[in-house]
């Protein structure tokens, strides 16, 4: 497994931790355990996250910090095998 | 609005392209119980609720259906990329692919097309959770159609992955429809309409 996928899995398995934690939230707004757990895991997200961009382009189009090169178009696609 | 995040919410990566799993699999993208039809279905009830919480669970919930939708859509292009008309008439798709040729367009495995009807929006918050509820149970059960009848791993993870989502959705729409139940009259839950009434 390439550094990129395995990069890129461990941000889809923080994510997933976050969106749980989003939808429980929804409903129980003020768990304290729930808001910390989502503090923390928001911290690992953000840093994963910023290794990636860093090396690999960026995960949302506002993100493109190249100033020369649009990388947002670059391929692989999220569907596409390659890209997983 | 929307932001979209160039990633798969769970990874889908097969090795062995399959057309008759393709064929049954599609139900998931437009067939009536399938993840365009729950992302309508949430994300147009929110507008009429009356808690926020509800709001938030309808928005967050119908979001994460449009990033099912994309798994649906990875699995059926991965299923289908690089096979010959052959191939896929073997299978019995030549009758998508005339249409279709490898795009992916939404539809249910019996050949009917998406269709908005499959979707409630009643604009009362009792009838709107009931109906959601039930919708997260037909997804699992086509999910778990598809799963007897596919045998491939690479496919059956992303599958089992969407059909354990369904269960979460199920349980937090029975705690929105418990939090708008709290908010109303014990004696009589349909004194008034919540999302209408005030």
């Amino acid at each position: 497994m390439s550094d990129r996928t395995r990069l890129a899995n461990r941000i889809k398995a923080a994510d997933f931790a976050l969106y749980e934690l989003v939808l429980y939230l929804d409903a129980y707004p003020d768990d304290r355990r729930a808001l910390a757990y989502f503090g923390k895991y928001k911290k690992m997200a953000e840093m994963l996250k910023a290794e990636y961009q860093q090396k690999y382009g960026p995960l949302t189009a506002f993100e493109n910090t190249d100033p020369h090169h649009w990388q947002w178009v670059e391929g692989p696609w999220p569907w596409e095998k390659e890209a997983n | 609005m929307w932001t979209y995040d160039k990633k798969l919410q769970y990874p889908v990566k097969i090795k062995n392209p399959n057309a008759n799993y393709a064929k049954i699999i599609i139900s998931q993208l437009g067939g009536p119980d399938g993840e365009l039809a729950a992302s309508m279905r949430y994300l147009h009830q929110r507008y009429s609720m009356p808690d926020n919480r509800v709001v938030g669970i309808l928005t967050d919930i119908g979001t994460e259906e449009l990033a099912h939708l994309e798994m649906i859509a990875a699995i059926l292009h991965q299923l289908t990329k690089g096979l010959s008309p052959e191939e896929l008439k073997k299978a019995g798709m030549d009758i998508y692919f005339v249409d279709h040729t490898a795009g992916l367009y939404p539809i249910a495995a019996s050949g009917v097309p998406f269709d908005m009807k499959y979707v409630g929006v009643k604009g009362d918050a009792i009838a709107d959770l009931n109906e959601d509820l039930a919708a997260e149970q037909k997804a699992r059960v086509t999910y778990d159609n598809i799963l007897r009848m596919v045998d491939d791993p690479d496919v059956r993870d992303p599958i089992k992955y969407l059909r354990q989502r369904e269960l979460v959705h199920y349980q937090r729409f029975g705690d929105a429809l418990r939090l708008v139940q709290d908010g109303l009259d014990s004696k009589n839950f349909y004194a008034i309409n919540p999302s209408f009434d005030k």
